[in-house]
């Protein structure tokens, strides 16, 4: 029976209470496992952000704190429009990116769902794309994108466009990032939700059918609030893993033309790694992790629903 | 008459579909075909307007200039050590954190708060650790060596191994365990002798998104590399573009290898891929 726990048996009754390290064992064991994992994260994560506030106190010379300034990199960030420009392209493209994957992954999803020849095959390489290097995708889209030998100038040409300069002019470049974006993890909202839709019993559907409900009232009705659940995860899991977009742009881009593409990942690496100024770049990596935090927050309360504890 | 004119209808409407379908396919697969064949094209074709759909000649010699007499061989080889250690650690750890998550009682709002803090390193941008880690690093003279590389992806690709460990351990009956420890097994050679075995499918493909994730991963190894001792495949890649020129046919060679193993690894765990890519939230 389940109800049977191992307590009992594991840890005779002991009145004389041994020594700790005789408990490690039986009673620590819980603890003793997870510490390795938890002492790793602490240390790469907890560890480097209160670093990162400390040295967002100094103004740095030569790749080294200099001088404390208190507050200083903070009241430069709030009036340093770059900063706010790269979190407003940083939103601007996740939410692009985002709501296009999600209307058109759910698009394909309703068109592919039911027996399906070649199910397995074309599956498997619908995955392809979102299991790829990022720089590698930067690199295949860049050279697709060249103006004058790549191949969507000459498709453009062939229809009787001008090709568009598309790495080279802000709104395009914009355009031609969004669109790497919709290409590389459209296939992820269509597989998470085909799964959701095969999930789901088909009874309800035919009864509403034949109480002559239209394709769509069923869809809206009765699917929509079975598939929400599937909908929520694909959604959320996507958004939180957009706003960690970097090596696509750093490669087709670098946050250009001017700052078009200049997302705020971006922006900080370059504050940090080309200006060498790491302290303000601390400041600014603490206002971004307030932004994702409060992102997650909703995220976590959102995936939490499910869970049992 | 009436079940003729239905068929006709299935039958056109199955046309469309797989017209669809072909499109479809043809948008995800052609820029990785584009690639693969660029790597093929000799220097002039390269850059020849209209762009050829098949290369005129199939060369070999960007395959030649890339590897030979370059760093790329030694990056290949720098990816597969740093990838390799990284993973075995990281499904290590994982394991255990996910097995005494999943099989625990703790309090249960200490679980809740463990897994979901766990969880949510994995959605802090790199960027904001990488600064402060690559000063930290700089002090503990830590840059350019596999062992600064090896701890940063184990750090990184622990929530993933945690959570997916934690949902296939979930999926283990804890009647066998018990029973086990019933006949003298304590809980750790029952982890070993049961549970191991029965979630091995699910380790081996923990281990597989672990192993993929490290391989594309750029911008810790952009900041914490800088010598080829160490540089990995992804920034080997990214040196190609240089302010004056970029050398296409190389650089897609390179890519090309670079995928190959992904390719295979992804068709070993597409049943798991669902799961993998919501941490196990989906099945």
């Amino acid at each position: 029976m389940a109800s049977l726990t191992t307590a009992p048996i594991e840890q005779p009754t002991d009145e004389r209470n041994p020594p700790w390290y005789q408990r490690l064992g039986t009673d620590y064991l819980p603890f003793l496992l997870l510490a390795p994992a938890v002492i790793t994260l602490l240390a790469l994560t907890v560890y480097p952000f209160l670093y990162s506030v400390y040295i967002s106190f100094f103004r740095f010379r030569g790749g080294r704190p200099d001088t404390f300034i208190g507050l200083d990199n903070y009241a430069r960030l709030l009036q340093d429009p770059h900063f706010w420009e790269s979190i407003r392209t940083l939103l601007l493209y996740a939410a692009l990116s985002v709501t296009l994957e999600f209307v058109l992954g759910t698009a394909l999803a309703l068109f592919f769902t039911g027996h399906f020849p070649l199910r397995g095959l074309w599956r498997s390489l619908m995955i392809v794309p979102m299991m790829l290097t990022p720089v590698v995708i930067g690199v295949i889209w860049r050279l697709m994108y060249d103006p004058n030998f790549g191949i969507t100038a000459y498709a453009l040409r062939s229809i009787g466009l001008a090709p568009i300069e598309w790495l080279s002019k802000g709104n395009w470049a914009f355009v031609a990032v969004v669109l790497v974006d919709v290409w590389n993890w459209t296939p992820f909202m269509f597989l998470l939700i085909l799964a959701g839709l095969e999930s789901l019993p088909v009874e309800p559907f035919e009864a509403a059918r034949m109480d002559g409900a239209s394709r769509f009232q069923i869809f809206k009705d009765h699917m929509l609030p079975m598939l929400a659940p599937t909908m929520l995860v694909a959604l959320l899991v996507r958004s939180m893993d957009v706003l960690r977009i970097f090596d696509q742009i750093f490669i087709m881009t670098s946050g250009g033309p001017g700052s078009a593409t200049e997302v705020t990942s971006l922006y900080l690496y370059k504050t940090a790694f080309k200006f060498f100024d790491m302290g303000y770049a601390a400041a600014g990596l603490f206002v971004l992790l307030i932004l994702i935090t409060i992102l997650s927050r909703i995220y976590i309360r959102f995936l939490g629903t499910g869970e049992e504890g | 008459m009436d079940t003729r004119r239905f068929e006709w209808s299935n039958i056109i409407g199955t046309a469309i579909k797989y017209a669809v379908l072909l499109l479809i396919m043809v948008i995800v697969l052609f820029p990785i075909y584009w690639m693969v064949i660029t790597s093929f094209k000799g220097r002039l074709e390269l850059t020849t307007y209209p762009p050829t759909l098949f290369p005129k000649n199939i060369i070999l010699d960007n395959y030649r200039d890339a590897f030979s007499d370059s760093d790329i061989p030694r990056y290949m080889l720098n990816s597969v050590i740093v990838v390799g250690v990284s993973t075995l650690i990281s499904l290590f750890f994982g394991t255990l954190a996910g097995y005494s998550l999943a099989r625990f009682a703790f309090t249960p709002t200490f679980k809740r708060q463990i897994s979901f803090w766990i969880l949510s390193t994995r959605m802090i941008p790199p960027i904001v650790t990488i600064i402060p880690i690559f000063l930290i690093y700089r002090n503990l003279q830590l840059l350019n060596t596999y062992a600064g590389m090896i701890i940063v992806y184990v750090g990184f690709t622990l929530p993933f191994t945690t959570w997916m460990m934690r949902a296939f351990v979930r999926e283990v009956p804890v009647d066998l365990e018990e029973a086990a420890m019933v006949d003298g097994d304590t809980r750790l050679t029952a982890l070993l002798r049961i549970v191991l075995p029965l979630t091995a499918p699910g380790l081996v493909a923990t281990a597989i998104f672990s192993l993929i994730l490290v391989w594309n991963e750029f911008l810790f190894a952009l900041i914490l590399t800088t010598t080829s001792a160490t540089i990995t495949l992804p920034v080997g890649i990214s040196g190609f573009v240089s302010q004056f020129e970029v050398l296409w046919g190389q650089m897609s060679a390179v890519g090309t290898v670079a995928i190959i193993p992904i390719l295979i690894f992804t068709l070993a765990v597409q049943r798991y891929l669902v799961r993998g890519l919501t941490l196990g939230a989906v099945k």
